[in-house]
């Protein structure tokens, strides 16, 4: 096994740059995931990893292996995507076996690790069938035991789990994480599905637009998001961005004329200064407090055990979302008191980047 | 059944045997005696069932060596046809090589070019090549239609380039994707093109007219056309040599039915 360092990636189709500079350092074993909104490139990014689009400049090294112009069977990789991409006139024994005939395996061989492989995912009773005759999650096993059979020094997902509708991809995702467990291969995994994200990841790359916005556990990343593009695109509902300024008394004035406190790092911060201040929906407490802001609630959309309020202040505002236990007490059109605790809150400035005190 | 599956069954029954009994008749004719069929009005059945007709075809007119001559070129036209075509065709579709799309752009403005309008350039090419009244010469034309390419490419179009990139991580070289995974699930779309191929060779008059003046080396239906020059009377013996250019393509078209029904992609992807 291996780890894998990309350095300084960039890739262009003509003159659009897809990956501008993309540099990402996953340790042996580690399961990192890649997120981003859809056309960030993260399939350009491990479609180079793989080999087969070949980058404009960087270098990817595997192990203590430069693999940048090898060929992708060459690279020690395995990948598994989004369509399955199964071979439909071979049995799923063949499908995984194929790899291994291409290289001339001993039969003997062959069998053992599709018998291994097949063992791992439960997929033993399929084997003699085509791809025709699978459901939608056998084939995407199928196309894992592919991956497993080579045995690679990474593994490399695209959306693996996109296909599959939402009772499946729960299941296949908790797969995925004992999967890594028991062999505890090296992986690089694409998704733009945040929860994905957070339940599966050692650590979270956030790409944007060809570029990294931030890396990190996913604990880091959520309490810690560097800008506000990382703090909206974890956690839902999304985290509350309020536009603000600080205000003479070193509070932050919010847009309606209201005030609430700050953390102490915006104590260095004068009057005047504009910034956002982020609030997850999730930290905001309603009940009467001291420093308690009255709302009005717009909409509520319940979901069982919580709901989420929709609150208002004036009318026209982005409303703010604030996530409860849901006791049904509440209604559309009440006033509610909410208060924004300053243990909980996310400064920003005006560039959107996490404001921090020095030595944070 | 319903009246109206009864109604189209019934339709479709009196349409085919419309067109099966000029065929039937052609058989029937084949194994009449000398003038029988020109009788008024024609009989349907020979009285008395001979193969004098196919006698005379097979020795004093010697249909045999047509007949394997026919064999031979269309059986290597279609062979050498797929050769060409289905790797150009794949290509066309798949590879990424510079001025793909421009010379297939052109590829396929020539097709309405009709092929008569090529014929006399293409004979004077080859006899400077010296390949008239040869095989090689007579197998030409077939070697790379543009129609087959066409054909194959839109069908390549269809499988996914990811299943060709999981092969290409699998280790496959560029040949043995073509061989190990487009090939087999291009199969309905060979047996088609390879049928087209065969049928058209075998039916083919004008060309193996022009090229080949051996008669030793001439195709069936060449054979046949002078043959009925000669015989113009004769429809007994005409049919039985109708027979004998039908048969091959009917019987093997009918083999190879059952692959243009079945599919060529399912299961390889989602849902
Ligand atoms: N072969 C190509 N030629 C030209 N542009 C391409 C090509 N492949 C990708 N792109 C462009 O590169 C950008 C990134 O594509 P990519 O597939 O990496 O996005 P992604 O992050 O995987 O998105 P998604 O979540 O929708 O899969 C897109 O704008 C896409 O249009
Ligand atoms: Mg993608």
């Amino acid at each position: 096994m291996a780890g894998l360092s990309i350095q300084g990636a960039r890739k262009s189709f003509g003159t659009t740059e897809v990956l501008k500079g993309v540099s990402i350092d996953v340790a042996d074993g580690e399961f990192t995931v890649i997120v981003g909104p859809s056309g960030c490139g993260k399939s350009t990014l491990l479609r180079a990893v793989a080999g087969l689009e070949e980058l404009t400049g960087g270098s990817i090294v595997i192990g203590d292996r430069d693999v940048t112009s090898l060929p992708p069977s060459e690279r020690g990789i395995a990948m598994v995507f989004q369509s399955y991409a199964l071979y439909p006139h071979l049995t799923v024994r063949e499908n995984m076996a194929f790899g291994l005939k291409i290289a001339k395996a001993a039969k003997s061989e062959i069998d053992d690790a599709v018998r291994r492989a097949a063992e791992i995912l439960n997929i033993e009773a399929l084997l003699d069938r085509k791809p025709a005759a699978l459901s939608g999650g056998q084939r995407q096993r199928v196309a894992i035991g592919r991956a497993i059979v080579r045995q690679p020094q990474i593994f490399l997902f695209d959306e693996p789990l996109s296909n599959l509708d939402a009772d499946l991809r729960v299941r296949m995702r908790y797969e995925f994480a004992s999967l890594h467990r028991q062999l505890g291969t090296t992986t690089l995994y694409v998704t733009h599905d945040q929860v994905e994200a957070m339940t599966l990841a050692d650590r979270i790359i956030v790409l944007r637009d060809g570029r990294i916005e931030q890396v990190g556990t996913p604990r880091e990343l959520y309490e810690r998001p560097a800008n506000i593009f990382v703090a909206q695109f974890l956690g839902t509902p999304r985290m509350n961005i309020l536009p603000a300024t600080i205000g003479t008394d070193g509070r932050g004035a919010l847009e309606d004329g209201r005030s609430i406190a700050l953390p102490p790092l915006a104590a260095a911060l004068g009057a005047g200064t504009p910034l956002s201040i982020g609030i997850r929906p999730e930290d905001i407490a309603i009940g009467n407090a001291p420093d308690a802001l009255p709302f009005t609630i717009r909409f509520i959309e319940r979901l069982g055990g919580l709901a989420t309020l929709h609150l208002g202040g004036r009318e026209g505002d982005e409303p703010i979302a604030c996530q409860l236990r849901d006791d049904g007490n509440l209604d559309e059109g009440d006033t509610v008191l909410a208060s924004l605790p300053p243990a909980h809150l996310h400064l920003f400035g005006a560039d959107g980047q996490a404001l921090r005190t020095v030595g944070e | 059944m319903s009246l109206r599956r009864w109604s189209v069954t019934l339709f479709a029954a009196l349409v085919a045997l419309v067109t099966i009994a000029p065929l039937l008749w052609m058989v029937s004719v084949s194994f009449m005696v000398r003038g029988e069929a020109a009788q008024f009005p024609p009989p349907l059945w020979p009285a008395n069932p001979t193969l004098e007709n196919y006698r005379l075809l097979f020795g004093t007119f010697g249909v045999g060596r047509f007949l394997l001559n026919s064999v031979l070129i269309s059986t290597l036209a279609t062979g050498l046809a797929l050769l060409f075509t289905i790797p150009a065709g794949y290509a066309f579709a798949k590879l990424r090589f510079k001025g793909r799309d421009a010379i297939f752009r052109m590829l396929v403005a020539a097709l309405v070019v009709p092929g008569q309008v090529g014929m006399l350039p293409l004979f004077l090419e080859l006899k400077a090549m010296g390949l008239v009244n040869s095989y090689a010469g007579a197998l030409v034309p077939w070697l790379a239609g543009i129609f087959g390419i066409f054909l194959v490419r839109q069908y390549c179009l269809s499988i996914p380039d990811e299943m060709l990139e999981a092969a290409r991580i699998d280790g496959a070289s560029e040949g043995q994707i073509l061989r190990r995974i487009v090939l087999p699930i291009l199969t309905p779309i060979i047996v088609t093109l390879a049928v087209y191929v065969f049928l058209s060779s075998w039916n083919d008059f004008m060309w193996p007219l022009i090229i080949l003046a051996d008669q030793d080396l001439v195709t069936l239906p060449v054979a046949l056309a002078v043959n009925s020059r000669q015989n113009v009377q004769d429809y007994e013996i005409m049919m039985a040599g109708a027979v004998v250019t039908t048969l091959p393509v009917l019987i093997l078209f009918l083999a190879l039915q059952r692959y243009y029904l079945s599919g060529l992609l399912t299961g390889s992807v989602k849902g």
